[in-house]
Parts: C-alpha cells; structure tokens; sequence
C-alpha cells in the first residue's frame, strides 16, 4: 500500500512530499489502526498545533483514503520513523512543490466508507483535495 | 499586550549547541560578552541577535523582544541535516541544512531576524498563526527581518535586495533567496522546489489549508505593500515605514485574529499619528496598500 506524506511550513513554507510503498499487513496492523486511534482527539492547540511555535513543519500523512496530520512538535516516534523512511526511499518518487494552486484537479472521490479523516471533523466536501479546499483549521498532531 | 519599554535593557545573548540532536537548549557555547568561538554558526547567531536587539532598542527604545529585557537565547547545529529554523516559543532553534538544498540556515542574517522578530509579535500582537493573521505574523518578521539587515548594511530602500533567506540555498538551487519583498513570487524558480508561490498582490490571494492556511504563502501581500510604501519614501526604510509599521503592532488595535484590512488601517492610523493626516508617508502607507488590493 502506498504512504504519502506531504510536508508543509517551515520558515521556507516550501511544500515537499514523499511517499513509500508498505506492505498491506503492514499498512493494516500497524499504521492504519495508529491513524485511526487518533480520530476524533481534540487538540487543544488547533488550529494549527503549533502554540506560541513558529516555522515548524506540518506533515500529512495519507495510509489510503486515512489521513492524518502530525505536527514536528516532538521529534520521536512512530510517526517520525514513518517519514524518515519516506525520505530516506530512495526507490520513491520525490517531489516539491509550491502550494498547489485552489484550481487543483480533484482526485477520484473516495468511497466514504472508507474515507476517515482521523485528524479533525470529516465532512463529505472535505472528501476534495486538501489544496482545493479554502482554507480551515488543520489539526495536527504532534509526532508521538 | 506590552507596550514599548522606555527603559532599555543590557543584551543578554546565550548561543547552545544542540550538537546534532533534537534536545533542546543543547550546551551553552558562548554568553554575552565571551569571544569569538570558531564556530560559523554559533558566532552568525551571537552577532545576528545583537543586530536584531539594536534595530528594536537603538530605533524604537524597545528593551528586547518583551520591552523588559528579556535574555536571547539560541540553539544552533540542531539536529542531523535538519532543514529549517524556527521559533519555539522561548528560542530560536536553527539548523544546518540538509545539504541538498538548504546550507545552515544562520548564513542569513534575516532567517536569525525573521525568528527573533517571531518573539517580539508573540510578545506584542500575539496574532494567530493561521490565515491572514498568520500571513501578517510571517511578514512582520520578514518586514523587521529585512529591516535589520538594511540597517546593519546602511542601506537606502532603493539599494536594498528585500530578499529574505538570502545565501541558505545550495548552489544547485535555482533561487537566489526564500522570499523577495519587492518582487513576491519571484525568490526561486527551480526544478526540485518548483517555483515561489508567494503573491504580490489580493487578486493572487492563495486559499490553501497547507502551511496553516498559506502564512508562508500570502505573506507576500504584506510584505509587498511594505516595499511599495518604503520604496516611495525612500531613504532608510527602518526609520520611516518601519517606525509605522512597529507603532501599529504596538498600537493596541491588532486583535489576535487580525486580518489585511484591519492591519493596514492600523498602518494608516500610526502615519497619521506621527506625520500628520495628509502627510507624504501617510499617503505613501495608503497607496501601498491599495496598490496591493486590500482595502483599508
């Protein structure tokens, strides 16, 4: 199954994503239940998770149709491990971009049985493309 | 809110070296007053914070980032290849790139500014970190960012870069810097990073709910009308425009949640106040802003 992690922020504000290919067992028994433990948590800090941070990084990380955001708060972790790998997969396409435009071409809508948005309040417009959403708050979390 | 101190305290500066990893404040490695130490890093952030600390106390009697005095502090070589620095609340954290596309980041001294400045909004405005309000809590510190550089540089508005970030690329970069006050969206332009986003203009406003809803991003709008306004004045641009601008922080009228329209009105209040209604920078203020396309 592919992971695709989309980094956003930082004092560049460059968007950068990477992704890596897992194994479905893998995908399934490890990263899909740890996203989805995370639905429904409110984080007192949103939006944006950061407190009084400033330039941090935010990372978007999609298992599938689950998403979740994790902010660079604390530095360790499973999800750190997730996106070293991702960085470190020389074998995964790697891109950079600047924030996608709103015109942003909207994916297939996903199936909304199995669409969770395990990082804030999922609602059937936010099954579009983050980037052609206006702008809401995320809700990161930080890195565990 | 703290208002500007009229008591101007001693520089306090303390530089940590978290030595590659991501434990902070790492080891004190050189205090106020101690020599040169070697070290690129450590000696660019001891002598950035002195230059930012000068520009708020020597031009407007503000007594470091909280008016009372408040020590700075830095961590520098933070963690292995780590590309950013940032502000953490309390200090300024910076990396030393991954190599690949960033250098150290305290190679400029407007990312060492840009973060200090971080400090003074948080203990000034406090303006949130999502939308616009996070977009004008980015241009402040690109707008005192740059301001302290000119400064330091001697530089009439019409002979400064305006660029932020400028010498943090590698040489395989296409760019020159992060981000350009006079030219938004035009900092880089490269095959790895794609191109700046950043817009000059409301016309270009970018909705997007990455970068906490684009505060890197439509900076640009701010930033630029900072320029527009310096530009037309000329001269040195920390004593006119940015006089203004820092009396408007410090005006009382910025909610947290402050957006374009209510910031240039602040800016439009604060030149009129210091130069008169009608005044040559009260008219510059205005017309930058609607040269950018936010109303006032």
């Amino acid at each position: 199954m592919k992971i695709e992690i989309t980094r956003s922020g930082g004092f560049g504000g460059i968007t950068r994503s990477w992704s890596l290919e897992v194994s479905a067992t893998e995908a399934e028994q490890r990263w899909l239940p740890l996203a989805r433990a995370e639905g429904g948590i409110d984080h007192a800090d949103a939006p944006g998770g950061t407190g009084e941070q400033r330039d941090r990084f935010t990372y978007r990380i999609a298992i599938g149709y689950t998403e979740v955001y994790v902010f660079e708060g604390r530095p360790d972790g499973p999800w750190r491990e997730l996106i070293d790998r991702a960085r470190s997969a020389k074998a995964a396409p790697s891109t950079a971009s600047a924030a996608t435009p709103p015109a942003a071409a909207p994916p297939p809508a996903p199936s909304p049985a199995d669409h969770h948005r395990t990082a804030g309040d999922a609602t059937p417009e936010e099954a579009a493309p983050e980037e052609a959403r206006d702008a809401g708050p995320g809700k990161p979390r930080e890195l565990l | 809110m703290r208002r500007g101190s009229a008591v101007v305290g001693t520089l306090r500066r303390r530089i940590h070296d978290a030595g590659g990893r991501e434990e902070l404040p790492g080891n004190l490695v050189r205090a106020e007053g101690a020599p040169l130490t070697g070290d690129a890093a450590t000696d660019e952030a001891y002598d950035g914070l002195g230059s930012t600390y000068r520009l708020f106390s020597e031009e407007y009697g503000r007594s470091s980032i909280d008016g009372a005095g408040k020590p700075l502090d830095a961590t520098v070589h933070y963690g292995s290849n780590y590309d950013n620095a940032f502000w953490d609340g309390e200090r300024m954290v910076f990396g030393d790139g991954d190599g690949e596309i960033f250098g150290r980041f305290t190679a400029s001294l407007t990312v060492i500014s840009h973060e200090l400045t971080h400090g003074f909004t948080q203990y000034s405005t406090n303006l949130q970190y999502q939308g616009q309000s996070g977009a004008l809590n980015e241009s402040l510190s690109d707008v005192f960012g740059v301001l302290v550089e000119q400064r330091e540089l001697g530089q009439d508005a019409g002979a400064a870069s305006w660029l932020v970030g400028a010498g943090i690329f590698t040489p395989a970069v296409e760019g020159q810097a992060l981000r350009s006050l006079k030219a938004p969206g035009t900092a880089y332009d490269d095959d790895v990073l794609g191109k700046d986003p950043q817009p000059a203009t409301m016309a270009d406003f970018v909705d997007t709910t990455s970068d906490n809803g684009g505060v890197h991003i439509n900076s640009g709008i701010p930033n630029h009308a900072f320029y527009l306004a310096a530009v037309a004045l000329g001269g040195k641009a920390w004593k006119g425009v940015g006089r203004i601008w820092y009396e408007a922080v410090l005006s009382g009228s910025l909610p947290a949640d402050c957006d374009f329209p209510t910031f240039a009105r602040a800016t439009n209040d604060a030149a009129g106040e210091r130069y008169g209604a009608g005044s040559r920078e009260a008219e510059a203020v205005a017309e930058a802003w609607s040269k950018v396309g936010v109303p006032a």
